[in-house]
């Protein structure tokens, strides 16, 4: 295949296979973090040890996310500079000056703290652990902050201006607060939590289907439901403000989104295609099933408001449509899946109370197959999201400004080739791993030990002497 | 007048952000050093539980240790774009080989620890560990024989940076990280295993100088212009300070190792690595990419570069001091019959 020897092709290709692996870990980690300092807090201030059991637990699911996300996403860094080189030199003035932020400020943070998080319970005092755990969420909200706007700023580049080759910072609160930054840190720390109450909700549903440790895992089921029944419709409303904005910043990837190749005539609106056969050679869709004026009503709120369609730019500033279109219909379904599924839970839980007991939750095997099936919906999801986003950048690396071919190192496409699979083989390897190990954690279970002292502040009423196990 | 003015301040800052990342590399180098040093030597220990131990005494903190290493490439990213995006490119394999070896040693780390097949994931610790460290020394080696750089494009070939120079620069930087390997260990063991690190820490030591003799002799006879720049007086004096420290802290080291010394050698290894540090920054100072590139060519904006300094400066006090926090957090021997658990 022609494609395999394109050394564009086999860099943008390593590239968007590492972005696809490392995003699958670090979402759960974000929002695993603010759900164990919550846990975490609760114990401190209650001093009840089911929030000490319940954070125990959780952190296991952490700790190997976090482990393949940190390796993972090492290589993302270094390809700026391996496979990037032109793209790093020329915007190195503002991308490389927030990755710098990121590193030093966030990264360098969350690992600081990290190892006293995981191996610091015997060591250190209830509130310096719990300390070092709200720096270990706070870092990874903060690296997700900088990531997101050094991306948002690839996707909707604002406060530069190009002078001799290099993008030139004319204003660095412009180019921190670029028009996507909201929309894309808003939908993307969304992500993080929505995926981690899917996975604590699933996880859950798991041990209740099996009859495993259900006065433990009931209540983590409805407090992560609950939560749900606020972030998923959340979520959708945050994309659906991200969409509207689309059509001002980035209009051709909208168009490339709804496959809509001509923009609509005063008057009417633009229809939306629930399934379509694009065709870029000729500028339209073969086949296509619409709803008249939908696109027009999504986008502007109004049924006949105007949407650009891709014909309005040259074939060579069109993004692929393909891609953009299907994987934004799969992400909008897991998401909607995922709220249908809170809703419906909320739903049993107020009006159906007597089924949603520990004795008897296990009787709802729909309900919790569903909640398990969420796992991979929200996976699902935050893949195709990410397709959408940077697929439908293309054919630039920095939108309007610099086009990816332009960004590229020139290497050898039999070194591309080499380092390629080097990457698909590794991390498919590490990948399977995680899996594997993953499902030891769960077959093992919690473990219901004694926390290692109690919480600080309540000491003073605890009337037994406190077992020390002798430092190692 | 006023261009003078502003290149004299583009000097200042490119200098400054030149010795901050230097600052970090001498952390970085140190820190993940003895870890990877540690990883190398877990190879040639026969039974599992003292490779288990040895890896347990690093279980808190390499994750923070690697982490400079991303400091540095973020620091060096926005305050000299033009070194990233052709040094990087110019060493490609050995940097991606380097990445390779990085994370199998990382996921090993974790593997170990929930995996009923120890044996297997402590060799894959070693064997990723080897493999970094090597490609560590590659990357120096090819940087140091020269990225060929023109007009702001890498302009060299693909297996440039291997060399019998390189070669050299590979095994010495291996044995400096074992030997600071080694010395960590006297720190956190004790019994056989400090045994051990001791009888083996005077070959290592050897081997380390041997290596780095080589390439400080090396350097100018193919350099010319180092050549001059070492052995002109006055700067042959200046110059002749760094080898003779480096020296001496040999002789201290191997003293402190045979007086059974626990912190010394340490102290006297992490010496040596500052002061070879020192001599290829003052060899090579101004240039940034030996031969091609200047600091002062490289570096970003003096916007850019102030408001890194701004962010990132006033920082570094904090981040020495919790990585500090943590090392004192898990201060004190490892036991290899209880290893700590999460």
């Amino acid at each position: 295949m022609d494609l395999l020897h394109n050394p564009e092709f086999l860099s943008r290709a390593q590239f968007g296979f590492i972005a696809l692996f490392h995003i699958l870990w670090p979402p759960l980690t974000i929002g695993l973090a603010l759900i164990l300092f919550g846990l975490e807090a609760a114990w401190v201030k209650t001093g009840k040890v089911v929030y000490y059991h319940q954070a125990r637990f959780w952190t296991k699911i952490f700790l190997i996310n976090f482990g393949v996300g940190v390796i993972s996403g090492l290589p993302m860094e270094f390809s700026f500079g391996t496979n990037w080189g032109p793209f790093s030199i020329a915007s190195g003035d503002f991308f490389g000056n927030i990755l710098g932020f990121e590193t030093a400020m966030a990264f360098m943070l969350e690992a600081g703290f990290l190892g006293i998080m995981l191996f610091g319970w015997k060591r250190v005092s209830a509130g310096m652990h719990l300390f070092a755990t709200g720096m270990v969420a706070f870092g990874s909200t903060l690296s997700a902050f900088w990531i997101m706007v050094a991306n948002s700023w690839m996707q909707t580049p604002s406060g530069v201006e190009m002078q001799n080759g290099k993008l030139a910072i004319t204003s660095y609160f412009d180019a921190i607060f670029n028009p996507d930054l909201a929309h894309g840190f808003g939908h993307m720390f969304m992500a993080c939590l929505e995926i981690s109450l899917v996975v604590t909700a699933g996880v859950s549903a798991y041990y209740l289907l099996n009859n495993r440790h259900r006065d433990f895992f009931l209540p983590a089921f409805k407090w992560s439901v609950l939560s749900l029944v606020l972030v998923a419709p959340l979520q959708i409303l945050i994309g659906d403000s991200a969409g509207a904005a689309l059509a001002q910043t980035q209009p051709a990837k909208l168009a490339a989104i709804e496959s809509l190749w001509h923009t609509n005539k005063p008057g009417e609106g633009a229809p939306w295609a629930i399934l379509a056969a694009p065709n870029p050679a000729a500028q339209k869709n073969d086949w296509e099933i619409t709803v008249p004026d939908v696109t027009s009503l999504i986008v502007t709120h109004s049924l006949n408001g105007t949407v650009q369609g891709l014909t309005d730019f040259k074939p060579a500033d069109q993004p692929p449509v393909l891609i953009p279109f299907y994987g934004f219909r799969v992400m909008v379904a897991a998401g909607g899946f995922i709220a249908f599924m809170a809703l419906t839970t909320l739903w049993l839980l107020w009006r159906r109370r007597e089924r949603m007991q520990p004795a008897s939750v296990g009787q709802n095997k729909w309900l919790l197959r569903g909640w398990m099936l969420a796992i991979p919906a929200a996976y699902i999801a935050i893949e195709a999201g990410w397709l959408v986003r940077e697929v439908g950048r293309q054919p630039w690396i920095v939108y309007g400004m610099m086009r990816t071919a332009q960004g590229v190192s020139k290497i050898s496409v039999a070194v591309l080739q080499w380092s390629l699979l080097s990457f698909v083989v590794f991390y498919s390897a590490i990948g399977i791993a995680a899996l594997v190990f993953m499902r030891g954690v769960l077959r093992k279970g919690p473990v219901f030990e004694d926390p290692p002292h109690q919480p600080a502040r309540h000491a003073d009423i605890v009337t037994q002497p406190v077992v020390v196990g002798g430092g190692h | 007048m006023d261009v003078i003015a502003l290149d004299s301040t583009h000097h200042l800052l490119a200098t400054i952000w030149f010795l901050i990342i230097g600052l970090f590399m001498v952390i970085y180098v140190v820190l993940d050093g003895f870890d990877l040093g540690v990883g190398v030597l877990s190879l040639f220990v026969g039974d599992e539980p003292r490779r288990a131990a040895m890896m347990s005494s690093l279980g808190s903190i390499w994750d923070a240790n690697e982490t400079w290493l991303v400091v540095i490439g973020g620091t060096l990213f926005g305050a000299f774009p033009l070194v990233y995006g052709t040094v990087l490119h110019g060493l490609y394999i050995p940097v991606i080989v380097m990445l390779l070896g990085f994370m199998l040693r990382g996921v090993s780390f974790e593997f170990h620890e929930l995996s009923t097949n120890k044996p297997i994931w402590s060799f894959t610790f070693g064997l990723g560990s080897l493999i970094a460290a090597l490609a560590q020394g590659f990357t120096l080696g090819g940087l140091l024989n020269g990225v060929q750089v023109v007009n702001g494009v890498y302009a060299g070939g693909t297996m440039d940076w291997l060399s019998p120079f390189s070669v050299f620069v590979a095994i010495g930087v291996v044995a400096g990280y074992a030997m600071l390997g080694s010395t960590y260990l006297i720190m956190k063991s004790r019994g056989m295993m400090q045994d051990a690190c001791f009888a083996r820490g005077q070959w290592l030591a050897l081997t380390m100088m041997v290596a780095a003799a080589v390439v400080t002799v090396w350097t100018p006879l193919q350099f010319p212009a180092i050549f001059a720049r070492w052995l002109s007086v006055p700067n042959v004096y200046y110059f002749a300070l760094l080898p003779l420290a480096a020296l001496f802290s040999l002789v201290m080291l191997l003293r402190a190792l045979k007086n059974r010394s626990e912190v010394a050698p340490f102290v006297w290894t992490t010496l040596i690595f500052l002061f070879s540090f020192a001599g290829l920054a003052a060899t090579w100072f101004p240039y940034i990419i030996p031969g091609y590139i200047t600091i002062d060519q490289a570096a970003a904006s003096n916007n850019t570069l102030v408001f890194m300094l701004v962010g990132i400066g006033m920082l570094i006090p904090v981040m020495i001091t919790y990585n500090i926090y943590q090392y004192v957090v898990f201060r004190g021997k490892v036991d290899p019959d209880n290893t700590h658990t999460y």
